[in-house]
């Protein structure tokens, strides 16, 4: 498991001073370099000059609207995710920034745990390509994903499509926080936040089948979500 | 748009019969003054030759009496010519003229040579203004001219006056078409752009030059109309979006600080779900107003809300089936509306939800989405406590909420069903609460989608 090096590095383009240092804070505790710009200007101009594997890029910006400067970012050659943190956190406003090319979009206010998960997904998405592989083997638990069947020491477990899904999206996040938000944007491709934790009843029903068939693979994380822990000494 | 073609049609055609049938009569009145004037002048030119004949003739009577007359009338008779002359003797023999005998009915009027009176007789297919005297010793005397000349004249004048009236309204109709062409091309101009906007195109304006008239004045002031609509469109959408940047910004630097915040857990996730219930709060009015704003107008794509409501239905259905629900879902596939996805899953969702809350172990939670009656219909059916009669007409309003949820504790901002009934309205779908038995039952009417 090696998704991170220090050298990684995330540009923060962010105008409330406070907030970046937060987002910052998040970044340095993935081991990455965070760079800060305050304008729309200078962190196209960085985004362009500098190697990053993440762009943090706010959208009531000095200068512009972050989203509607994404396609610019790509086109001066940038390889990075592109994560829009933004004060316009309305589903609509979700899903024009994800259609425009957002690899992910977080609104404001955001749980620093929150952030952590959704970068680290973005910056292990860069380097894992391994999903293409049919079979994903944690210790005693199979995925198999064209059959999107699901075994736990070679028992089968019936699960729904719906729990089929989840479960692929768990495997991809291995051993990292994974948080209702994600599930609900990532498994069922719901941008709102739906106010009771529906979530919370499909996680509960995959995980009892698994915990039935003698696997704990996943464990809730205090208040934030869950992590898809495999077995000790059986990572990926 | 295909719709109003025929009608503009049709009004052009109104307007050039009415200004063709204005000219027409206007030619024709005008020309029957003439055509009376001509009569009048032919007329008297008539009369007043013969007038001119009698004066010989009472002069010769006074000479020389009957005698006279009779030699003149004679001489008079074989020159012939558009005259009529008789004299007759008292017992009724022709003394001279160009009568055979007197004309049957011919009333005798008078003895005297003047032309008053005078009448207007029928003869060998002819018309006549005659004088019918008795003279004196009862010698019937008869003197007329013929009014042929007067109406072979008028004839071929009301001749040439029909065919300068066809003509008439020949060109009185084609000018009045043109004009009124002119006049619905620039009035189809406007609705062009009234069913633009109408179709959500605010921004789309009139090409080109405006002239300098009347309707030139209307599209520089229905352009100031939109200008003014669209400004304050996008005052709404700016409002929205900088009140959404200034306070959730401050509560974006509370909650990084709530989690830094070591110890008291318990108080700390409290705050927070407090914090993300005002969050949601504040976006469910900002999604109310924004999809206020946006009614009728554009930006709808179609969705296929049969599979919408499936994701949703998904979701929900664990949820309520942990609550010891029933439910049951009936979903026809493949129903396609004019639509927002994100909306339609967010007013499924609060419908659910609030279905979800209020309903008690073993209840029915039915949803159905069907085409009935060249409509699309998504109802959703639940057996619960139902709605208080009291509420139905201001359930759909902005933070209602029942007194007995707050006696039960049931928490909820009152916006849910509001933002339900502003979804419904900007898809222009019809929200209804079928009366039922048991429960309640909320009913969305979609337009299909045509094509």
């Amino acid at each position: 498991m090696h998704d991170t090096a220090p050298h990684d590095r995330i540009l923060i383009i962010e105008d409330d001073a406070e907030t970046a240092a937060a987002v910052a804070s998040v970044v340095r505790s993935l081991d990455c370099t965070a760079v800060h710009r305050d304008s729309l200007a200078d962190g196209l101009a960085e985004a362009a000059a500098g190697d990053y594997r993440v762009i943090v890029l706010d959208r009531m910006l000095p200068g512009g609207d972050g989203v509607e400067a994404m396609a610019r970012i790509k086109a001066s050659g940038s390889r990075a995710l592109i994560l829009v943190l933004s004060a316009l956190g309305r589903a609509a406003q979700r899903v024009e920034g994800l259609e425009k090319g957002a690899d992910d979009y977080l609104p404001k206010p955001f749980e620093p745990e929150e952030l952590r998960a959704r970068l680290r997904a973005l910056l292990r998405r860069g380097t894992m390509q391994v999903l293409d592989n049919d079979l994903l083997a944690f210790g005693d638990l199979e995925i198999r994903m064209k059959a999107r069947t699901v075994h736990v020491r070679l028992t089968h477990v019936p699960v729904s499509p719906k729990e089929f899904e989840l479960i692929r999206y768990f495997a991809q996040n291995a051993g990292q926080l994974v948080t209702r938000a994600q599930l609900l944007e990532n498994v069922w491709n719901l941008h709102f936040d739906p106010g009771t934790n529906v979530v919370d009843v499909h996680v509960g029903r995959l995980r009892r089948k698994l915990e039935e068939a003698g696997s704990n693979a996943i464990q809730t994380a205090r208040g934030e979500g869950y992590v898809f822990a495999p077995l000790p000494g059986s990572g990926a | 748009m295909g719709v109003q073609r025929p009608w503009q049609a049709r009004a052009t055609w109104r307007l050039a019969a009415v200004m063709a049938l204005a000219v027409a009569a206007l030619s024709l009145g005008a020309m029957a003054l003439q055509y009376r004037l001509v009569e009048a002048r032919l007329m008297a030119a008539q009369r007043s030759l013969l007038a001119a004949d009698l004066d010989g003739f009472a002069a010769l009577y006074a000479q020389r009496r009957i005698i006279a007359l009779r030699e003149a009338i004679a001489l008079r008779a074989d020159l012939g010519g558009g005259e009529m002359t008789l004299l007759l003797d008292r017992q009724g023999q022709v003394l001279a003229g160009t009568l055979p005998g007197w004309p049957e009915g011919l009333a005798r009027q008078g003895e005297g040579f003047t032309i008053d009176p005078a009448q207007e007789i029928e003869m060998q297919g002819q018309r006549w203004l005659v004088v019918a005297r008795a003279l004196p010793g009862d010698f019937p005397l008869l003197l007329g001219r013929s009014l042929q000349p007067v109406d072979a004249t008028l004839a071929a004048l009301r001749q040439g006056m029909l065919a300068l009236l066809v003509g008439v309204l020949i060109v009185a109709g084609a000018t009045g078409w043109l004009a009124a062409a002119w006049v619905m091309r620039r009035i189809g101009r406007l609705n062009d752009l009234a069913d633009q906007v109408a179709a959500g195109a605010l921004s789309a304006r009139l090409p080109g030059p405006r002239a300098m008239d009347e309707f030139g004045l209307l599209e520089t002031h229905v352009h100031a109309m939109l200008d003014r609509i669209e400004s304050l469109n996008r005052a709404t959408h700016q409002l929205s979006d900088s009140i959404a940047h200034e306070l959730r910004t401050p509560l974006n630097r509370m909650l990084q600080r709530l989690s830094s915040l070591q110890g008291q857990e318990a108080e700390v996730a409290a705050l927070k779900g407090e914090m993300r219930q005002t969050i949601r709060m504040f976006d469910a009015l900002l999604d109310i107003s924004r999809a206020e704003a946006d009614e009728g107008g554009g930006g709808l794509l179609p969705v296929n809300l049969s599979q919408t409501a499936v994701d949703v239905w998904d979701l929900y259905e664990a949820l309520a089936e942990d609550k010891g629900l029933i439910p049951r879902a009936n979903i026809s596939q493949g129903l396609m509306v004019l639509g927002d996805r994100t909306l339609l899953a967010q007013l499924l969702a609060n419908l659910l939800d609030n279905a979800i809350k209020y309903c008690a172990p073993g209840d029915q939670l039915a949803l159905t989405v069907a085409e009935e009656a060249g409509q699309v219909i998504l109802r959703l059916a639940d057996t619960g406590p139902g709605m208080p009669q009291s509420l139905r007409d201001e359930a759909f309003d902005r933070f209602t909420r029942a007194e007995r949820d707050r006696a039960r504790g049931i928490k909820g901002h009152g916006l849910g069903l509001a933002l339900v009934r502003a979804i419904a309205t900007r898809h222009g779908a019809r929200l209804t609460l079928p009366e039922t038995a048991r429960g309640l039952v909320v009913e969305l009417a979609f337009p299909t989608l045509k094509g």
